[in-house]
């Protein structure tokens, strides 16, 4: 950038329906040098907005519609049948796209995740029930894959974040489209266990807590072919600010600030100057 | 059989209702995990006589479907295709699953008519997205299919583990002919409107006595007098004549009005009364003229001179602080114990969203940010004798944990902190308090303050969200009476936290745009109650019955003014804003229905459909319930010593482990982690802290400003164990409790306030309760003890609630809650980067102890183990509050955390120092050597039970950086202050008295027994 006129990309954050992560997103964001706004998703379906308005479309966590008929469910509904042809073009505009815990589920039932480069919105991959057979707040540290397409972790190793879900076990019906997916760097972020060195991640189930719900291939979260889209079961913006951590007693009190888990949504502002730059 | 081949006609069959079920698929790395959670839960030796078990669920649909349209349905809305199957004939849902596999046995659990059924209601949204020009009906099923062993089971017990009669009807399907006995469409039975019945009070007092007994009015005789006597008032009948009602008599309507509004749990009739107390252990006798005033409202008042943030106490839903100059915060503790006795899920969870309203509820409206909650139940272990009808305490407290988990996370706002007491008493009652804060501007954008509400006359009253129904009717009345096998199933529902998060999403909305004039929430008492209280402001309301919006037609008049069905507010708009509210309303998917006004006539007047139906004076409705006077005497009980073992090193060593695994001290890690205690992103001190993330926390700390290090403080304090030998011991504990567990965060004194939450077994004298004066002289010293703690630690209580009736009549046994206080407190904290957690931090550092240890083991927690291991009394030497001395400590504590000097700090509460100690170990990788020589010149009883195990209050364990260790002593100059010893990295914590050694413990042996007591998951 170094221009004068500091630009900062607009996010749409949705709300409404029992999201309930909207503010805490909206922060991460704004640390991160962009602006949310809360729109409520009646607002693109009645016409009073539009989401090629915006830069940045992010789904943040909750319980939409009290995860009834499976998490994620009928909000994916409610976009697919109300706004299906708007939500195709902000992706073929190239526009970042996250889904944060009940944001990411709501992805993968509208089948933009793991999702195909026709955006064909088909379901092929599904979040389970969490083999503990409940819902769980706990931190877990979760570590990106170096060669992916993803631009939402660009440069990151490892996060610790919380999670806090019962809904929350990758699974898919195909063990090839599995296979491919991780060929393509699409399974890019997955649960390791924090006392073994970087890298370390590994197809083998790890043990209960290191992953929270025994996600197949460990994966926490995944990205479309292109990379711009982007889903994941713990919540970064959770941590958005340093004394957030479970632990940060234990540390010296002079290094507050940001957290390390700002560079996710950093790296989406900085992908949207770009592309703005580029178009 | 499997799945049978689709036929159009067996689709929607003879009922015409469509089935859909949906059931896991298992295999290659696919579990039902619903059902081995729920196999886990069974009891033995049911559990082990079932071989294998899958669930499914169902939704029965009514509505207008081709069958190519339901198999739309089927994979679009109900089912997932990558993890489920269907059927759409019922067959799934009746045990016939797929590939041939019939169950043994299924058993089919349905709502009853009428209940709330969140997943049905969702089902229904979903339905109108993808037809959304078709009308639908649905209900919820879930079908347990079953595979047994040779054994024999119990099929009646496990149809009792699987549903609430009260709530939900189930259905054992077997056999070839199972898909016959399905559960039919839960059709609410329409009922016949009536019209209002004048009821004549013209008679003799035990018929007045009967009317308000088979009423359910909860009304005694002096109060059912001074409604015959408003009756009998001419001008009244003068002014009932000209709006067309029976002159001389109520109608139902307004005799049911009156009843919420002067319910125990409504007027605090108890905390009004004059009270004749006689005090034989000091030989006094005084008259208190209403303990609420006299205990509550004055030390508060006093205080306020004092100090400048009270901004609203006592008369609104929630009290309110001013926090920082922009913001204020607001905090409501209440209680939802009888309907949690009857269905725990549903009692808790409407407990939780009910709470919620009330802060959504608070001045203009506040945004509910943090729940805290304190359960008090049966022993989960318990094996006595239980009462038929009573639900066994471990089901108790799992349906509590569900309903409270469902209520708060769904409603977008984190648990932070919280307490369970377990003792045998409340195996009748369990107590379930829910405490919320909230959050408002100080000024709205149009200057208004919001915690100041503005109705004027001729502002629209609108009722928004849910609907009234026929549940939840008498809740209020109900609660003001003891829980017998008669009570009402229709005071228990079921909460629906996504309609209330809408509602609240668009309240905060409207009241950002300044719609809102004035708003309160429907709980207790429904519209009576609310319209009611509201009127008060304006000096007069008129509603129209017939607008309220039904969930199901034919009410009658006064159930639409009671019923408490949930998720509803009031609200008063202007007439000129309420196009821009209902524009709002319409974009939340919210209901708002005007149904009448506020006014200046000086009347409560009730319409239906255009009649006049109930009309009363303002004045009478608040203030026309007569005060009652009430006799009280105290006695101090008398209780044998505590038989105290050989002090040894194994007998200390062994206690300490075993007081670890106690209930009441032990991890309760597993059921708090299924609270989300994050959301918001803003709690900084949560639940656990450590290295693990696993040592307890004192005190929440949030910061609820995004980047703002200005914080919060929530904490709880509860000691029901103390009331055995003194209810002003209990008190005063309580109090200390809260406010030492926000010291150890590094609270700042000059901002506390604090919530009274009383739960009592009935303390008036009658046949039913014959020590009624000793529970209400332990109700007075309570008060007393409230009043002197509050005022020397300048701790204003800010808004409280009673709950007076907490026992229960059942097969012939009467079982009464012991005497408890929750105090619950909120402060400020100036910088959250300097709290401090409970968690020793490294090796090498000095741990001291600051307060008095006296020989204080009565009641203790101690006390309790060796009683219940049948030697001795629970004993009399309760601890005691020096207040004057704890805050002073208190003050310099705080000081030296705001210098940085303090690396943690853990107080001394349930199993004394050590227990406090072992927690602080907990935290880290390592143990602790002390010396407790210094303790004994102190009081020269002072024993090792008392040293280690016992419960003196004002006291908090420390540890600091070496070298800081002497400012720190410096800092501390004046207090009471003991060097312990140090922080070690050999993992065990060893204790010396004059060099002898008393006690060692490995830290990783009493850390699995602190876990493993309430570890569900094992």
């Amino acid at each position: 950038m170094g221009g004068c006129e500091v630009i900062r990309p607009k996010v749409a954050v949705l709300s409404g329906f029992g999201i309930n992560c909207e503010t805490e997103t909206i922060t991460a964001f704004e640390m991160a040098g962009a602006d949310g706004e809360r729109t409520h998703v009646n607002r693109f379906v009645n016409g009073e907005i539009r989401l090629s308005e915006y830069d940045i479309l992010a789904i943040p966590g909750g319980f939409s519609f009290g995860d009834h008929l499976g998490s994620g469910r009928l909000l994916g509904n409610r976009l697919r049948f109300s706004l299906r042809e708007e939500v195709r073009a902000f992706v073929a505009s190239r526009k970042p796209v996250i889904g944060i815990c009940n944001g990411f589920q709501v992805l993968v039932k509208m089948g933009l995740l793991p999702g195909d480069e026709q955006i064909s919105m088909v379901q092929t991959a599904s979040l389970a029930a969490n083999d503990c057979g409940r819902y769980e707040d706990r931190w877990v540290t979760v570590e990106f894959e170096d060669d992916s397409p993803c631009i939402w972790t660009r440069g990151l190793r490892r996060l610790r974040v919380p999670v806090r879900h019962g809904e929350g076990k990758f699974v898919t019906s195909d063990e090839n489209l599995l296979d491919s997916w991780a060929q393509s760097g699409q399974l890019v972020a997955r649960y390791v266990d924090p006392g073994t060195p970087y890298p370390s991640i590994t197809d083998e189930t790890l043990p209960y807590p290191i992953s929270p719900n025994q996600s197949w291939r460990n994966v926490a979260g995944i990205c479309d072919p292109t990379g711009l889209i982007f889903g994941l079961m713990p919540h970064p913006e959770a941590y958005h600010s340093t004394w957030l951590s479970p632990d940060w007693t234990r540390g010296k009190a002079s290094d507050h600030g940001p957290s390390p888990t700002i560079s996710i949504f950093r790296n989406a502002v900085e992908f949207s100057l770009q592309n703005r730059e580029l178009t | 059989m499997g799945v049978q081949p689709w036929v159009a006609s067996m689709v929607l069959g003879k009922s015409g209702i469509l089935r859909i079920d949906v059931l896991p698929i298992l295999g290659s790395g696919l579990v039902d995990s619903r059902a081995t959670t729920l196999m886990k839960a069974l009891p033995e030796p049911l559990g082990s006589r079932i071989t294998a078990m899958r669930t499914s669920l169902g939704y029965s649909i009514k509505g207008e479907y081709s069958e190519g349209e339901a198999k739309q349905l089927a994979t679009d809305l109900f089912s997932d295709p990558i993890i489920e199957l269907y059927s759409i004939d019922g067959t799934i849902g009746a045990g016939h699953l797929p590939n041939g596999e019939d169950s043994d046995l299924t058993i089919q659990v349905g709502y009853k008519p009428g209940v709330t059924d969140n997943r049905a209601m969702a089902a229904e949204d979903g339905l109108r997205t993808i037809f959304p020009e078709k009308y639908s009906r649905v209900a919820s099923t879930i079908s347990y299919h079953f595979w047994f062993g040779k054994d024999n089971v119990e099929l009646d017990e496990l149809v009792d583990c699987l549903h609430n009669p009260i709530l939900e009807e189930a259905s054992v399907l077997d056999g070839r002919d199972r898909l016959t006995k399905l559960i039919p469409f839960p059709n609410v039975k329409q009922q016949e409107y009536t019209k209002p019945k004048s009821i004549d009070l013209n008679v003799d007092d035990e018929t007045l006595m009967k009317i308000s007994s088979e009423g359910l009015l909860a009304l005694n005789l002096v109060e059912m007098r001074a409604i015959q006597s408003h009756y009998r008032d001419q001008d009244t009948q003068r002014i009932r004549s000209q709006y067309n009602l029976p002159t001389k008599t109520p109608t139902d309507v307004e005799l049911e009005c009156l009843a919420q509004t002067w319910s125990e749990h409504c007027s605090h009739k108890i905390f009004s009364a004059k009270i004749n107390h006689s005090d034989a252990e000091e030989e006094t006798r005084y008259t208190i003229d209403s303990l609420f005033k006299t205990h509550i409202v004055a030390p508060t008042k006093d205080i306020s001179k004092k100090v400048d943030w009270l901004l609203s106490v006592f008369h609104d839903n929630s009290g309110v602080i001013a926090w920082t100059d922009d913001w204020s915060l607001c905090m409501k503790a209440e209680t939802h114990n009888s309907p949690s006795a009857l269905d725990p899920f549903g009692g808790a969870m409407t407990g939780i969203v009910g709470v919620n309203r009330d802060i959504l509820g608070t001045g203009l409206g506040a945004r509910p940010i943090a729940n805290t909650d304190v359960f008090c139940f049966g022993p989960p272990d318990f094996s006595g004798h239980l009462p038929k009808g009573l639900f066994h305490p471990s089901r108790i407290f799992s349906g509590v944990h569900s309903g409270v988990r469902s209520g708060g996370n769904e409603s977008g706002i984190p648990t932070v902190n919280g307490a369970i007491v377990f003792d045998e008493r409340y195996i009748g009652k369990p107590l379930v308090y829910c405490g919320t804060v909230g959050l408002m501007p100080r000024n709205l954008p149009d200057g208004r303050e919001s915690h100041v509400k503005t109705p004027k006359p001729g502002d629209l009253i609108y009722m928004v969200g849910g609907r009234v129904g026929s549940d939840g009717i008498h809740g209020a009345t109900f609660s003001s009476l003891e829980l017998t096998e008669e009570s009402p199933s229709s005071a228990v529902q079921i909460g629906d936290p996504i309609t209330q998060k809408k509602m609240l999403d668009m309240i905060l909305e409207a009241r950002d745009t300044g719609l809102i004039q004035v708003i309160t929430d429907n709980g207790a008492g429904g519209l009576s109650s609310s319209v009611g209280e509201m009127a008060e402001l304006t000096g007069g309301a008129t509603i129209e019955l017939g607008k309220v919006p039904l969930k199901q037609l034919g009410l009658d008049s006064w159930e639409v003014l009671v019923s408490e069905s949930q998720e509803r507010m009031t609200v008063g708009i202007r007439p000129e804003d309420s196009d821009e509210f209902e524009r709002l309303a319409s974009l939340h998917e919210v209901e708002a229905t005007a149904i009448g006004s506020f006014t200046d006539s000086g009347f409560f007047q009730i319409n239906h459909n255009g009649d006049c139906v109930g009309l009363i004076p303002i004045e009478f409705l608040h203030d026309g319930c007569p005060q009652l006077e009430l006799e009280s005497e105290w006695i101090p009980p008398r209780n044998s010593e505590v038989e105290l073992p050989e002090p040894t090193l194994e007998e200390l060593s062994w206690t300490l482990q075993k007081l670890l695994s106690r209930p009441n001290v032990a991890s309760k890690e597993w059921w708090v982690r299924s609270y989300d205690h994050e959301v918001i992103a803003q709690t900084v001190v949560k639940p656990f802290v450590g290295l693990q993330h696993d040592a307890p926390g004192d005190a929440a700390v949030i910061a609820p400003l995004p980047g703002n290090t200005t914080g919060a403080v929530i904490s709880n304090g509860i000691v029901p164990r103390y009331s055995d030998i003194d209810a002003y011991a209990m008190t005063a504990a309580a109090v200390d409790e809260a406010v030492r567990n926000a010291v150890c965060v590094g609270v700042d004194l000059s901002m506390i306030a604090g919530l009274d939450n009383f739960c009592w077994p009935d303390p008036i004298e009658s046949e039913k309760t014959p020590d009624g004066k000793q529970k209400l002289a332990q109700l007075v010293r309570s008060n007393q003890a409230l009043d002197d703690v509050c005022r020397a630690y300048m701790l204003p209580c800010i808004s409280g609630k009673d709950s007076m009736k907490n026992d229960a009549v059942i097969d012939g046994q009467k079982i009464s809650v012991p005497p408890t206080l929750l105090f619950s407190l909120i402060g400020r904290h100036k910088d959250v980067r300097k709290a401090i957690t409970s968690d020793f931090k490294e090796s090498g550092d000095i741990i001291f102890l600051l307060g008095l240890t006296k020989q204080e083991i009565g009641a203790s927690e101690l006390a309790f183990m060796l009683r219940d291991a049948g030697s001795g009394g629970i004993g009399t030497s309760v601890p005691r509050i020096d207040p004057e001395r704890n805050i002073a400590l208190y003050r310099a504590l705080t000081g030296a955390m705001e210098d940085g000097l303090v690396r943690s700090a853990h107080d001394c509460s349930d199993g004394g120092l050590a227990v406090s100690l072992a927690e602080s170990c907990f935290g880290f990788d390592g143990g602790a050597e002390i010396d407790l020589s210094e303790l004994f010149s102190e009081d020269d009883e002072l024993d090792e039970w008392g040293a280690l195990f016992g419960e003196s209050l004002g006291r908090i364990v420390v540890s600091v950086d070496p070298n800081l260790a002497d400012e720190f002593q410096k800092k501390m100059g004046g207090h009471p202050i003991f060097k312990l010893g140090k922080t070690t990295s050999d993992g065990h914590i060893t204790a010396y008295l004059n060099s002898r050694k008393i006690l060692e413990c490995e830290v990783s042996t009493l850390k699995s027994s602190w876990k493993g007591t309430l570890d569900g998951g094992m």
